[in-house]
This record gives structure tokens, sequence and C-alpha cells, in this order.
């Protein structure tokens, strides 16, 4: 039975799997975190072209806009990864322009050091 | 015998260096006349006699251009110049090699701590397979050490991608010197089994550690590193959990040498690590 359901795996058993991911069950495989990823920046893109940063806040205009690719980006990842990688884009998009605000002022970029000592 | 060989042969035996010169004389006899006289010791042979002066000549030019050219230039030649660079270059090399070197001990020496060290520690873990691992099990060679868990949306995995090119890197140089260790944060959901299945896809040397809730609160303690599970989670309820993303690199006897970060490319990292081996005298 077991044999039989691996060697031809049933879209039921598909089903299954995505749904233990979706709900965070199971750890994703490389394969499935890169569909997931893959899923995430067409999302994102989607969300680029209507200029929608927070798609938490303004979860009507972004469902409006890029209702398809929510849906497949929901179908892909685990709800929780979706959550924080909305999260992240805020963060991002707000890292990146303080960044070129920052260098439009003319300040140099840090090559930060990691050990916790003093160096001269 | 005739006199002319005699006479030749007493000269031949005062003036041993003179040998090859005074040979063809001798097969000409006939047409030296000064030869046929027996006690007249050759002036020729004399003069040919390279002069051994008791005290070393003062002035070895021999001619006056090339000792005004000498006196012109001073003590400096062209074999002084080449000399005193290659001396300078080598002074200079010595002088780096040596700065960083002791740049790199005392980031090992300061992060030793006094006593009992600051970073790292004793452990008792299970790792992928089942068995039993302690921090004893780790000594011997430098250990790589990297906490994440297996939920983890998108850092962990490009870091571990990050480590194994490390660790690949850091192997073909010096194999067998470092032990890639990952730690989860997550051990309610990471068992051996799951850990097993999570790091084969990124390397298959890799170390996964894991155990109960509170060695793994323990072991992140020694480790300094910060790690929150979500409070209030209902059993089968998805979470992601916070955590610290440095590698920390331990030395051969557990202690805390450099913690390696975001920033650093697997080059980048595998140079600072290889570095650091530079000092070390290899697996005893």
């Amino acid at each position: 039975m077991g044999l039989l359901t691996n060697l031809f795996p049933s879209s039921s058993d598909a089903d299954k799997r995505a749904t233990e991911i979706r709900s965070g069950a199971v750890a994703p495989t490389r394969e499935e975190r890169k569909k997931c990823w893959e899923a995430r920046d067409t999302y994102f893109a989607c969300l680029d072209a209507n200029g929608i940063v927070d798609a938490l806040k303004d979860d009507s205009k972004a469902a409006r806009a890029c209702g398809g690719e929510s849906a497949g980006f929901e179908k892909d990842c685990a709800a929780q990864w979706v959550t924080y990688f909305k999260k992240w884009r805020v963060q991002d998009v707000q890292k990146k322009a303080r960044l070129k605000e920052l260098e439009a002022q003319g300040a140099n970029k840090m090559d930060v050091q990691t050990d916790f000592t003093a160096r001269s | 015998m005739p006199p002319p060989a005699a006479s030749a042969r007493a000269v031949l035996n005062a003036l041993p260096r003179a040998v090859s010169r005074q040979c063809p004389r001798f097969m000409s006899t006939v047409r030296s006349a000064q030869a046929k006289r027996p006690t007249a010791p050759n002036p020729a042979g004399f003069r040919a006699q390279p002069f051994q002066p008791l005290v070393q000549r003062r002035f070895k030019y021999k001619t006056v251009e090339e000792a005004k050219s000498r006196y012109r230039s001073g003590p400096f030649s062209l074999k002084a110049g080449i000399l005193f660079v290659i001396a300078g270059a080598g002074l200079v090399w010595y002088f780096e090699n040596e700065k960083g070197r002791m740049q790199r001990k005392r980031i090992v020496e300061s992060n030793k701590g006094v006593g009992r060290p600051k970073v790292g520690g004793s452990f008792e873990l299970i790792d992928q397979n089942g068995n039993k691992m302690t921090d004893e099990d780790l000594k011997g060679r430098y250990s790589l050490v990297y906490f994440g868990f297996t939920h983890c949306p998108d850092i962990c995995p490009e870091e571990l991608d990050k480590m194994a090119r490390m660790f690949d890197l850091v192997e073909e140089q010096r194999p067998g010197a470092v032990a890639p260790v990952f730690v989860t944060c997550d051990p309610a959901r990471d068992g051996p089994k799951e850990m097993k299945e999570y790091l084969i896809e990124f390397h298959p040397k890799f170390i996964g550690l894991t155990g109960t809730y509170d060695q793994i609160k323990a072991m992140c303690k020694a480790y300094r590193v910060y790690f929150s599970t979500p409070s209030e989670v209902q059993p089968g309820q998805d979470y992601l959990v916070d955590h610290s993303i440095y590698f920390y690199l331990m030395s051969p006897e557990g202690d805390f040498v450099e913690a390696l970060g975001r920033q650093h490319s697997p080059d980048q990292a595998a140079k600072i690590i290889l570095d650091h081996m530079k000092d070390w005298k290899g697996p005893s």
C-alpha cells in the first residue's frame, strides 16, 4: 500500500502534503521552498506594479489588484510564511528607501566587524 | 740529459703554477737561443708567475676612469640597490605576516575568557541519527556552529547553503579540520528524523543536534544565542522561531574563536576560518 502510493502519488497525497505544508505540520523540502519563493516573488512583483507596500494593511486593495497571485502564494507557502514574508517586505522596502536616502546624503558604506574586540 | 731540460725542470718544480705557460716552450727548445744557456733562469718565467701580495691592495681599479666612476657613485651600486630592495621587501612581508598573526591571536585570546569560556561550553544533545553527542565529541578539530530551525522561511536555508559552500572550501584545503554543526532552536518540532531529512538537502556531512527543550535552552544560553518560541502555541499550530543568525567558529579546545555573519561571503568566511587554522598545528 505504502509502496503503491509512493510509486503513484495520487493527487490526494499531493494535496495532503500541500495542506500539511500550509498548516506547518511538516517542514518544506528544498523543492517546496523554491516553489514557495517563486510564488512569493510573483506576488511581490504584482504588488510592486500596483504600488502596494504593506499587503497586510492594504489587504482589500492587494486582494483586488493581485488576487490570483495571492492565491498562488498562499497555496504554495505555509500560512506563517505568508505573513512573515509580507511583514518582511514592508521592512525591506523601508530599509532600501533609508539606504537610498543615506546614500543621497553622501554616507559611506560601512564594513561591519563581527568580533567583539576593539581594533586599532 | 740536456741542461735546458734540467733548468726547465728546476723552474717547473719551483713554479708549479706556471706549468701550462712553460710547456709550449719545451716543445720548441731548438728555436729558443736563450734556453741553450744552462744557468740563466728564464726571466719570462718569473714574470709570468702571478704576483701574490702579502697585503691586499687598497685599490682594485685597473684604470683611472674606473676609479673615478666608482668614486662618483659612492658606495651605491646596482647590486647593493637590488639587495636593499629584496631585504626591504622581505622585512615588510614578514612584519605584515606577523601583524596578521598577532591580530588573530589577540581575537582568539580576547574571546577565550578567563577561567571558563564566555561563549560555548559543555552540552549533551542527540544528533540526526539518534546518537548522543557532547561537547567532548567536537573537540580535537574546529567546529562551525549554526542555530536555526527546519521551518525557517528564508534566512536559515540561505545560510545553510552558504555554510555548505564554506565547509567545502575549507575541506578542500584542510580535510577533516572543521565540523559543521546545526543546532535546532525548535526542539518541539525538530526531532532527529526531521533534522536528518532537512540537513541531507544541504550537505551529507552536516551534524544536526537536537534535544529536549531544556537541553536546547541550555545550549543556546551557553552560546549566547537568543531564541524565542512564541508563547501559547497550541499543539499542531504553526509558528516561527526568532533566533540569532551567526556562525560560531569554535576552536579544537571548544573555545569561541570568532563569529561570522550575514555580511561574509562563503569565500570570505572560508578564508577567515583557514587563517585561524594557520596558527593551529592540526588535529593531534
